[in-house]
């Protein structure tokens, strides 16, 4: 039966206005009424900014030199695509150099080019059928209850739909991982293996190997799997983590060296070979990566200007302090409007003025690092704080250097790798007991918090023993316990006085939050499982 | 020693780009053809069609040089996994149908629909395709396609009422690429690469080969790929 696109919602995006018209009559034909028509990528993305499409069916190459995988990529990052939207790309080329792997999104499914109606029909029924198949587990995914998804993965498992069936296995054991749930994931995986080799599955083991801090045993996985699949990206990209947990940067970036040589359209593969290379003190290799960073990001949602300043750092590690100044002023020019971008371009500009001993610009390039500190605050990722930190600090600018550290200390004091750069950095400058003196007082005053906490929980004021977690949390945001605790007394609050949306809510979010640290998965699917109780019961 | 003797051609990669640049002319041709036919879209010129098949058979050749290229390079991203064969018939069947119904030649496929495979489903389409091209080319008015499970394999089965393969495609070796017949312009190429494309499946100790003979259930050749 030929799929009905009465109700649908089209989009079409080809360069070619006869072929846009072709597919609009193939479309015309399966009832379609509600069509538009985009020429480049850009048109593309303003059309499913303004109205939510049912179906995107986008050509690889379009108009503008933004591909169909970049449209994709953009319209995922902006989340403009409804759940359960086809995004089909249409190609001639049968993702032949389109390999998958692990940083791009991938479309629903390719349709070759030139189709006919009945490929066009076959296709969207096959898309479609699989779209409302696992629609109840990716409603849960899209809603953020990895814990029900997994439930309903488990239940259209037991309907033994033979055609969904590896499928809903492969879902499964993705999700286990995604909620940590390791166990189950390997034992999914495992059973699949017995069964068959497939490529995903001895992934899938390397991938629990590597999340079990098993790194060993999961670089050999990956290294099997390359040496079987020499293109496999998806493995490459995968030894690249495991073998930066083992802290051996040269391997990792040897790695991503071979996948970037597979594939170097990838822009977020390059930005990873840039970071490493210059890392690992390749200057040349990270010079040449962020050069394809740049040109690669014209067209791309990815386009940062720390790209620009990485390529300037590069340059200044090779006193080519001209070179250094040129990239800052491109960067300027282009990221005109952003305040971080100038922020950097200053940052970049006192160490190119202090090489080129021209002392007056760098006074100059100081004083906007003060003022942009004043304005921008916090809104500056936390590596670029630290190195501000470190500006002050040299300048013998105690007071701003203080406050950046201390608000980095308080809200970082749980995110261990990030503190040891925040020690390293104040043993150099400042002193040994600096973080030690700041990280005491903080442990008290969450002592404090949790005592005030329980002493309201005791007298029965359960909403006033919320708002204080709420409050802990908001200050620790990263501490497993506060997270925890927090959970458990808005669950008991819903217990003792009702459930309401915004309640469930909060939970499911801070469910979500306990999910993203790595908390036990056994500790987390008992709150979950409290939290859809009430959930269920306020639904009926 | 002569001049060309000290030149350095790289010729696989000269050939890759070579190719590279064909295929992009071809698709200008092909986007040139769809916009063609659209404006002439109520007059059914049969030109159109063969054009249309001609410039597929291009497409194909092209792109099965590339992926050897690639395979032979380790550049290829082989992707494993399971599909349903009747499915996969169909969109071989779909891409073929307007162009078989023009010459009057009948498709006809057979497949379990709960029939499942194992396979980089993108080689082995283009595999069947060509070869359903080749059928296409020279039977009488049948092509049959089918697929089946035989122990411990899935077998695709390209059948049609031709006079039946020439005796160098039914006793050659497809690992090598046969000889090029001068005579017919046959190349042997489709097959090559079916073989290439079954090799790279491997299921255990089983490994994916093909067949070819002339024991069609019409009386005309009989393509087999197995497929672990």
């Amino acid at each position: 039966m030929a799929i009905n696109l009465t109700s649908k919602k089209i989009l079409i995006a080809e360069a070619h206005a006869n072929l846009r018209e072709t597919i609009k009559h193939i479309f015309g034909s399966l009832g379609a009424r509600f069509i538009v028509e985009a020429e480049s990528g850009v048109d593309a993305i303003a059309a499913m900014k303004k109205d939510k499409f049912d179906i995107v069916l986008c050509d690889y190459d379009l108009l503008g030199k933004k591909t169909g995988q970049q449209v994709l990529d953009e319209a995922k990052h902006l989340k403009l695509l409804p759940v359960n939207a086809i995004f089909m790309i249409a190609t001639d080329e049968h993702r032949l150099g389109l390999a998958p792997n692990a940083v791009d999104n991938k479309p629903d499914d390719y349709l070759i080019k030139p189709f006919s109606l009945k490929q066009v029909s076959s296709l969207l029924e096959k898309c479609d059928t699989r779209k409302r198949f696992l629609a109840g587990i990716e409603n849960e995914i899209d809603s953020g209850n990895l814990f029900q998804a997994i439930r309903n993965c488990e239940k259209m498992l037991e309907l033994d739909n033979k055609s969904m069936h590896l499928q809903l296995l492969k879902m499964q054991a993705e999700l286990s991982i995604k909620v940590g749930d390791f166990k189950t994931a390997e034992k999914v995986y495992q059973d699949i293996l017995d069964k068959r080799e497939l490529p995903w599955a001895r992934l899938g083991m390397g991938v629990v190997a590597y999340c079990l801090a098993d790194y060993d045993n999961a670089v050999n996985t990956f290294q099997g799997l390359i040496k079987q699949y020499p293109a496999m990206l998806e493995a490459y990209d995968w030894q690249v983590k495991a073998y930066e947990a083992m802290g051996n940067d040269q391997l990792a970036l040897s790695s991503i060296s071979a996948a970037v040589t597979l594939a170097p359209q990838s822009i977020l593969r390059q930005k990873k070979l840039a970071v490493l290379a210059d890392k690992t003190d390749n200057i040349d290799l990270a010079q040449k990566a962020y050069t394809a960073i740049i040109e690669l990001g014209k067209n791309s949602i990815h386009r940062s200007f720390s790209d620009y300043s990485g390529l300037a750092n590069t340059y200044l590690k090779t006193n080519a302090a001209d070179k250094a100044l040129e990239i800052v002023v491109k960067m300027a020019q282009q990221f005109k409007a952003e305040p971080e971008a100038k922020l950097r371009a200053a940052l970049l500009e006192i160490e190119i003025y202090r090489e080129k001993g021209n002392e007056r610009l760098v006074e100059r390039a100081y004083n906007k690092i003060c003022e942009l500190n004043g304005q921008l605050n916090k809104q500056i990722p936390r590596e670029l704080r630290l190195n501000m930190a470190k500006i002050f600090c040299l300048n013998d600018n105690r007071e701003a250097c203080d406050e950046i550290l201390n608000d980095l200390v308080k809200t970082y004091v749980d995110d261990k790798l990030f503190m040891k750069e925040i020690v390293a950095l104040c043993n150099e400058l400042i002193g040994e007991n600096y973080v030690e003196t700041l990280v005491e007082s903080l442990t008290k005053e969450l002592v404090d918090f949790n005592k005030e906490a329980a002493k309201l929980f005791k007298k029965g004021d359960i909403r006033g023993a919320r708002g204080v977690f709420e409050q802990i949390a908001a200050k620790r945001p990263h501490n497993p316990k506060v997270i925890l605790n927090l959970i458990k007394i808005i669950l008991h609050d819903i217990k003792t006085s009702g459930a309401s949306p915004e309640k469930i809510i909060s939970t499911q979010s801070y469910i979500n939050t306990a999910i993203q640290l790595g908390i036990a998965h056994d500790q987390i699917s008992v709150l979950q499982t409290a939290l859809d109780t009430f959930k269920n019961e306020i639904e009926q | 020693m002569s001049n060309t003797s000290m030149l350095s051609i790289n010729f696989p990669s000269l050939l890759t780009s070579s190719v590279h640049d064909i295929k992009n002319s071809l698709r200008v041709l092909r986007t040139l053809h769809a916009q063609l036919e659209s404006i002439y879209q109520d007059k059914k010129h049969i030109e159109f069609k063969q054009l249309e098949f001609e410039a597929n058979r291009m497409n194909n050749s092209l792109m099965q040089l590339l992926t050897l290229y690639k395979i032979d390079f380790a550049q290829y991203s082989l992707t494993i996994d399971e599909h349903s064969a009747s499915e996969l018939l169909e969109d071989i069947v779909n891409q073929h149908s307007t162009l078989l119904s023009l010459g009057d030649i009948q498709l006809i496929m057979e497949c379990d629909s709960d029939l499942l495979c194992y396979c980089d489903s993108t080689l082995i389409s283009n595999a069947l395709c060509t070869l359903v091209n080749n059928a296409q080319r020279y039977c009488l008015s049948k092509v049959l396609l089918s697929a089946t499970q035989e122990d411990d394999y899935v077998v695709f089965c390209i059948e049609d009422d031709s006079s039946g393969y020439p005796e160098n495609l039914l006793t050659s070796d497809c690992k090598k690429l046969p000889e090029l017949d001068m005579t017919t312009g046959n190349t042997g190429l489709g097959l090559f690469f079916a073989e290439t494309v079954a090799q790279l499946h491997v299921q255990a100790d089983k490994q994916g080969f093909i067949m070819t003979d002339n024991n069609s259930r019409f009386g005309g050749s009989r393509f087999k790929l197995y497929l672990p």
